[in-house]
């Protein structure tokens, strides 16, 4: 590997952005309602420069205000996923760590339904709940990981997969006791689903994933040597306390972030920084904001085939990264005991 | 005068230029309306304003029973759009799709240009519904949960879709046999029954489904009181009530016969006093339905219930009535 330098960095970058770019114009172009590359050129060119008039009523409705709001939260989601997921992986020292295998996806989803519940009028209370859910959860899982005082990564695993399951019991619970509610829908978000679009402003949405991420990549050179073991870190001068919880608070934002608008998307967390760390090495100044647009890229292109392998049905997004997703978990813990 | 009439005419000419490519540019959706397109306003019965054009041509349904009543109405060419569940009458699945009711396609449904989109609150997300507000499709919502919420909302729905005519003769002739029904079955004690939404495991509905509601109408009463719309029972509670009857829809048991034959080998079931005398009625999912063949079904039941309430030679009326008496 090459050593690793801010203009490689960049470069890294600018092409998955790149990627990013292709994958969403072939997302905007392909879906029920179809329009040829031409005219989606044409017409997103007048939208870029502002000829509002020169749009056709059908672009502006269903390529403007559906299919790009759902893109826009597909990379949001895709990005705080993946993101969380390599924070998970690096504060658990465990590659398989991932919110939706750790069960801290089921937490947020606990938590952003118990917020319906209680205060269903208050603005920001699904987000906010869904990530006091995912850090109960997080904090929940590290304990039960423990193992003479140490993470043990079997530990974490099997502590995870209880806790997904008891929250998921905890759900189901109450949602067949509490009748007469928006419930219906519920099982499908539980599912990951970005066929409906949240009343949330995405530029909230946004700033919240940059804040977040920004706070992560603040801790990029010490989780470095946090991965070398923690006393080892501490010798080298690493705030290792300062670092998990800073760490810590964010990625659960993120998942917070991404369940609440979206349900619980497995797997994206767990593949998209294996593939990165597979391709351009596993240090953490550049996987966390190459994971950010690989996660991107895999929700926009998974949400699309979602939306158009059946359609005019569609599939909930969930389906897809785990249909992709669960043989990739499998290969890499088959891979990861030898 | 002429001179200053020539003024006022280049005046005219000057503001009809200034205000042409203005109007130009406000095509799309915001189309200045003609006197044919007036729109007007309706609460539905969600009580949210809808805002629509008068006497929409083209509809979307995203429920089955939505897309009954809207046949029933005589408005079944004006139907655009259904969901993939909508199956009766059969011309409804030759309408395009527009997924399911609860993750319709957005998309589709916007492709299709609705002047109205129907939801129903039972069926539909209150998501969906935000979401085609924001988009500026208008919704109007139903939330029919009684019998007679159905003929009020049949009514209703005459009358939004600019088919008023039709909705009253419609809901009088459901009246009318609502009333009928009622007079027939007059001192009789309701049968004691144990409906049947699924056998493994055992769903039945609870007390206040529009199901509970519909049994009534047909002189029958649920053993099940659960507060829950559709509670798991356990086999030892359907025994300590001892039902009656059993009552099946066609909706979820695809063989009805055969799971009726089943029962009479299963333990527990069979030591039923129901199941030991054959005593299962079966109708068709249209019980089920908050739409007016509903009361096709509630005949059935009623018929099969209380054979002795009603004069051996008539036969329960046909569907195809209800669209005949509009006529």
């Amino acid at each position: 590997m090459r050593p690793l330098t801010g203009k490689r960095i960049l470069i890294i970058c600018a092409a998955l952005a790149g990627v990013l770019l292709l994958v969403v114009l072939l997302s905007l172009r392909f879906g029920t309602w179809s329009i040829s590359f031409y005219d989606l050129a044409v017409q997103l060119f007048h939208a870029a420069i502002g000829h509002n008039d020169q749009l056709t009523s059908d672009f502006r409705l269903i390529i403007l205000n559906i299919r790009w709001p759902r893109i826009l939260l597909a990379i949001i989601v895709g990005a705080s996923l993946s993101v969380a997921g390599a924070s998970f992986q690096a504060l658990l020292r465990n590659p398989l760590a991932d919110p939706y295998v750790l069960g801290v996806s089921s937490g947020a989803a606990l938590g952003s339904i118990l917020s319906l519940i209680w205060a269903e009028q208050l603005p920001g209370a699904t987000p906010f709940g869904a990530f006091i859910g995912a850090v109960a959860a997080t904090a929940a899982v590290y304990f039960l990981g423990q193992r003479g005082g140490e993470l043990d990564s079997y530990m974490l695993l099997l502590g995870g997969i209880i806790a997904a399951s008891f929250l998921s019991a905890l759900i189901m619970f109450l949602m067949t006791t509490i009748s007469g509610r928006e419930l219906r829908g519920m099982a499908f978000w539980l599912m990951g689903d970005l066929s409906t679009p949240t009343p949330i402003n995405a530029g909230w949405l946004f700033l919240v994933l940059l804040l977040a991420v920004g706070a992560i990549y603040s801790t990029a050179a010490d989780l470095n040597l946090l991965l070398g073991g923690e006393q080892e870190a501490m010798h080298l001068g690493v705030n290792v306390v300062r670092v998990k919880l800073v760490v810590f608070l964010a990625a659960s934002v993120l998942t917070g972030l991404a369940v609440s608008v979206s349900g619980a998307i497995g797997y994206v967390g767990l593949m998209v920084p294996h593939l990165i760390r597979l391709f351009f090495g596993s240090d953490y100044r550049l996987l966390i904001p190459a994971t950010a647009l690989g996660g991107a890229i895999a929700v926009v292109l998974a949400d699309t085939l979602a939306r158009t392998l059946v359609s005019p049905t569609q599939l909930p997004v969930g389906a897809m990264t785990a249909l992709v997703g669960a043989p990739v978990f499998i290969f890499l813990l088959r891979r990861n005991k030898t | 005068m002429r001179h200053n009439r020539a003024i006022a005419a280049a005046a005219w000419i000057l503001l009809a230029a200034l205000a042409a490519p203005r109007s130009g540019a406000q095509s799309g959706p915001a189309a200045p309306a003609k006197a044919a397109d007036a729109v007007v306003e309706f609460h539905d019965e969600l009580g949210r304003l809808v805002r629509m054009r008068a006497s929409p041509q083209r509809i979307v349904s995203l429920a089955p029973n939505l897309t009954e009543t809207v046949f029933a109405l005589d408005l079944g060419a004006r139907l655009a759009g259904v969901t993939d569940f909508c199956d009766y009458p059969p011309e409804a699945k030759t309408r395009a799709r527009v997924g399911g009711p609860i993750n319709p396609n957005l998309e589709q449904i916007a492709a299709l240009h609705p002047d109205v989109v129907l939801a129903t609150k039972g069926l539909n997300r209150a998501d969906t519904v935000d979401a085609l507000d924001r988009l500026g499709i208008p919704v109007y919502t139903t939330d029919p949960r009684t019998v007679a919420d159905v003929v009020t909302s049949t009514r209703r729905l005459g009358e939004v879709l600019g088919a008023k005519a039709n909705g009253d003769a419609l809901a009088a002739s459901l009246e009318r046999r609502l009333a009928e029904l009622a007079r027939q079955l007059a001192g009789r004690a309701p049968r004691r029954v144990f409906f049947v939404v699924w056998l493994d495991p055992i769903i039945s509905t609870g007390a206040h489904t529009f199901l509970a509601d519909a049994l009534r109408r047909a002189g029958a009463e649920s053993v099940v009181t659960s507060s829950q719309d559709w509670p798991q029972i356990n086999i030892e509670e359907v025994l300590k009530e001892n039902p009656e009857y059993l009552v099946f829809a066609g909706m979820h048991q695809d063989d009805p016969q055969g799971a009726i034959n089943s029962l009479k080998t299963r333990p527990g079931w069979s030591s039923l006093a129901a199941v030991r005398d054959g005593h299962f009625a079966v109708v068709s999912d249209a019980l089920d339905r908050p739409a007016p063949r509903m009361l096709d079904a509630i005949e059935e039941l009623a018929h099969q219930l209380h054979p002795d309430a009603f004069p051996p030679a008539r036969p329960p009326q046909p569907a195809s009535s209800i669209r005949r008496s509009l006529d």
